[in-house]
């Protein structure tokens, strides 16, 4: 009989790949909600999400809290995470623009999500292959997020504001719309 | 059928196209790894099979000592190799910005392999010219089968969770056995730690890399000059601090021994030097590596001290880690090597294994 040619390729951990991770209950609105931004560090990610915590503080009459991720290039702790969860009924966390922080910012979502937390997961439609991959792999297929133009980084103060601005229709309809549970 | 009867090509090229299409490649033909091929690799080394030798957590994979075993034979390593294979993946894997986000980046770095002691000769590694390659089988596919394994074991694929940007020429084919015959100094793994003479493997993550030629200059501290300003380059700079493998030719290794200065000299001399003012990070649109404030609170960033003046030098490397130096190449022209490394290298050789 002929030898087979073996597989060289692994397969995804059990504990990392959930069969179908669950998604959390929508709110019916943010009115009053507790918003918490994760702050992935990277350049302009602050105000960005700055922005759009002011702008949903405005429309909507939210309580903003910040945090800065440990490591942007890798999913956060689980207990920054677990942290976060019991301060906020949303979360929104970005802005992906590189490949290890887009993929971290779609896991941290599906993280949050299984926590029972609607997140908003924001990243540079550079990295849709990458996110949506990361999200499958956490067996969150067809994750929904949202994107902004690439790149965020070479951006003016303005223009940033200018760039939340125009994320926020779709930042509010991932937190509060139950077709995206879909 | 003889041994003396060559093998049946066509039988070759389907079990090639097998590989291709089942997503394996690199672009290049594997060799197709049967069991009794891999068997010959798992015999070089006392480790178990299922032994774990590095994890993704991110993307929830371990790579075992078997899949290692399967890549390096599909990436055309004789099975005497694999030791070698599996002390790079160790040194590579302690590489910190290899486990956190490095193979998906967008730099698309490239491991630099730098093997040292009597393996080179065993394993007939190229000691001499053409260091970088190409032309020698251990040099070339070793770090193949590096390649292979993120690939393939950690899942790491081109467009997918693998985002260079334009990446670096020579990734996955880079592995250096230093001209130790011809260096005035100790070896790289000394400088790791493995002292001796013993077989060891360094490796960090590196982000191209430039040429210094200078076969003219009879003085030392010129040619030091020369080095200090190719290092000193604003374009590669995107953090307050940066390193820099520098790859000797024997004739510049020598003409500094000759000098009177020992490895940890030369590295002091360009540490000291290695930068550009303030005012020029700030003209080339680079301001942020130089300012107090770079990074985030916690990681050196924020820092409200008063700005920075124009004519402030700012040097780029901290310290002997940040500046390793190899001996590699022949001699035959003054034709060395600065290569970016990306992050930081871990300053650790890792022995490579006998079977006990």
């Amino acid at each position: 009989m002929p030898n087979v040619i073996l597989d060289p390729t692994g397969t995804v951990k059990t504990s990392a790949a959930k069969q179908a991770a669950p998604r959390a209950p929508r709110r019916a609105s943010l009115n009053g909600a507790r918003v918490g931004l994760l702050i992935n560090t990277k350049t302009n990610a602050r105000p960005f999400l700055e922005e759009v915590g002011r702008l949903l503080t405005e429309q909507y009459g939210v309580t903003v809290t910040k945090r800065t991720k440990t490591n942007f290039a890798v999913p956060e702790p689980e207990s920054v995470i677990k942290e976060m969860a019991a301060e906020s009924d949303v979360v929104v966390t970005g802005v992906g623009d590189c490949g290890s922080c887009s993929a971290a910012a779609a896991a941290d979502g599906v993280v949050f999500e299984a926590a029972g937390v609607p997140v908003a997961v924001i990243v540079t439609d550079s990295f849709r292959a990458t996110a949506d991959a990361m999200a499958a792999l956490r067996g969150a297929p067809g994750y929904q997020y949202a994107t902004t133009a690439h790149p965020v980084a070479v951006l003016e103060e303005d223009q940033v504001k200018q760039r939340a601005a125009q994320v926020l229709d779709d930042v509010v309809a991932l937190l509060t719309n139950p077709q995206a549970d879909a | 059928m003889t041994a003396d009867v060559a093998p049946d090509p066509d039988e070759a090229q389907r079990a090639i196209e097998y590989c291709y299409d089942q997503g394996w490649s690199d672009g290049l033909p594997l060799v197709p790894a049967s069991k009794p091929l891999v068997d010959q690799f798992l015999a070089t080394t006392a480790k178990d099979p299922d032994e774990i030798i590095g994890s993704l957590e991110q993307v929830g994979r371990d790579c075992t000592v078997y899949l290692a075993a399967v890549n390096a034979a599909m990436a055309g390593c004789k099975p005497e190799y694999f030791p070698v294979v599996l002390a790079a993946f160790e040194a590579l894997m302690r590489e910190r910005a290899a486990r956190g986000g490095g193979f998906q980046s967008t730099s698309g770095p490239a491991p630099l392999i730098v093997v040292n002691g009597p393996i080179r000769q065993e394993l007939g590694f190229n000691t001499a010219g053409g260091a970088f390659g190409p032309g020698f089988r251990p040099n070339m596919t070793i770090p193949r089968a590096i390649g292979l394994m993120v690939r393939n074991a950690f899942g790491i694929v081109p467009h997918v969770f693998e985002q260079a940007t334009q990446g670096v020429p020579g990734r996955w084919s880079i592995c250096l056995a230093e001209n130790e015959e011809e260096s005035p100094w100790e070896p790289l793994a000394e400088n790791g730690g493995v002292s001796g003479g013993a077989s060891a493997v360094s490796v960090t993550l590196t982000r191209t890399m430039e040429f210094v030629d200078n076969r003219h200059a009879p003085n030392a501290e010129d040619v030091l000059r020369d080095f200090q300003d190719t290092i000193s380059r604003i374009g590669s700079q995107i953090f307050p601090k940066s390193a820099v493998a520098l790859v000797l030719c024997p004739e510049h290794a020598q003409m500094f021994a000759s000098a009177g200065l020992s490895k940890a000299d030369v590295q002091n001399w360009l540490l000291e030097r290695s930068g550009r003012t303030v005012g020029e990070f700030r003209r080339a649109g680079k301001a942020e590596v130089t300012s107090r404030r770079f990074g985030p609170p916690g990681a050196g960033g924020h820092d409200d001290g008063p700005p920075r003046a124009d004519d402030e030098f700012h040097p780029i490397l901290t310290g002997p880690q940040s500046i390793p130096i190899i001996v590699a190449g022949a001699k035959n022209a003054a034709i060395s090597m600065v290569v970016r490394i990306f992050g930081e290298w871990s300053g650790t050789a890792v022995p490579v294994g006998e079977k006990k």
